[in-house]
């Protein structure tokens, strides 16, 4: 019985770890493909980016980070500043692209 | 034979003394990025720019435009480079706003002599756009001691449906363009569809004298 509570506790663990790299950005200005593809590019290259997701319809970044690997807010908002738009919000969940990419997907329909 | 800039009347050339209202062709699309432009207008205008950006309110490249007067027969070819550079831009919530200048020197010649002529050229865009609704107004001056002319672009256009990233855009547009210094007398007037996905985009059309208005635009 307790070696299946200390499975279920790491396998919790493992799962938390594998979703703590979302990072979702509100952004304005965000209006044309243009404007994705250079802040895609630009978030693309810091080492710590796993893949990145824009939604224009929901003025949304999201980034996933590398495993044990995190992207501070200030850098976040310098990548995006530099590439010309204006960061309202950051927020950090535990989200898969996946699942954001299905709830857009669903909000769309 | 000098050809002094005349100022048409009309709307369209009172709006668009120093600020255009281009469609989405920006002279800077995104820090680090590549912009191919090439335009063909009308019969009139044909031109090609190639910029790098290095920032994302900064770019520089090369360009040419060749103009080919209906009013004096005589062509115009200009090759260039450019600095252009974002003066403003707002990043309203769901929608954006900038204002570009631009400058260039190079060298022009006409059909007449050949020979060649230092020209410099300055020029300034306004445009606005939501995932819907898009204006933009540009206006080009260009001189050189044998001419001088100023393009003047007004373009509206709306999208049947909002796109995202991975979408195809869709957009009709209104183009209405004027041409001073002996280019072309009125106003062209073209309806356009634009297509574009990630980097790349076409616009093509007719215009009312049913000539041929079409651009070409890759960003990488």
């Amino acid at each position: 019985m307790r070696t299946s509570y200390v499975l279920l506790a790491i396998l919790a663990l493992l799962d938390t770890d594998a979703r703590a790299g979302t990072i979702e950005m509100k952004v304005n200005g965000l209006v044309c493909g243009f404007c994705a593809q250079g802040i895609e590019k630009t978030l693309r290259k810091n080492p710590a980016t796993a893949d990145v997701l824009v939604s224009l319809e929901d003025r949304l970044v999201a980034v996933v980070t590398k495993e044990g690997q995190d992207i501070s807010d200030d850098e976040l908002k310098k990548a995006l500043t530099a590439s010309g738009y204006d960061v309202k919000a950051i927020e950090r969940t535990a989200t898969p692209l996946a699942d954001i990419r299905a709830r857009l997907g669903r909000k769309s329909r | 034979m000098n050809l002094r800039l005349r100022c048409a009347p009309g709307a369209l050339s009172c709006m668009a003394v120093l600020f255009s209202f281009p469609a989405f062709a920006k002279p800077i699309a995104f820090a680090n990025g590549t912009t191919v432009m090439a335009e063909y207008g009308a019969g009139t205008m044909r031109e090609l720019q190639v910029f790098y950006a290095p920032r994302y309110f900064f770019s520089a490249g090369l360009g040419h435009i060749a103009l080919d007067s209906d009013i004096d027969d005589r062509s115009r070819d200009i090759t260039y480079a450019r600095l252009n550079y974002l003066v403003k831009r707002w990043n309203l919530e769901s929608a954006q706003a900038n204002i570009f200048t631009w400058g260039s020197a190079g060298r022009a010649t006409t059909g007449d002599d050949g020979a060649g002529h230092f020209a410099w050229n300055t020029g300034a865009q306004f445009d606005y756009e939501t995932r819907r609704v898009y204006g933009s107004l540009k206006s080009d001056y260009y001189s050189s001691s044998a001419f001088s002319h100023r393009i003047d672009t007004l373009q509206l256009g709306v999208a049947p449906y909002a796109h995202d990233y991975s979408t195809l855009a869709t957009w009709f547009v209104v183009q209405a363009r004027q041409y001073t210094g002996q280019i072309h007398n009125g106003t062209e007037v073209a309806l356009l569809l634009r297509l574009f996905k990630r980097g790349a985009w076409i616009e093509a059309g007719p215009t009312t004298d049913g000539k041929v208005q079409a651009m070409f635009m890759l960003n990488f």
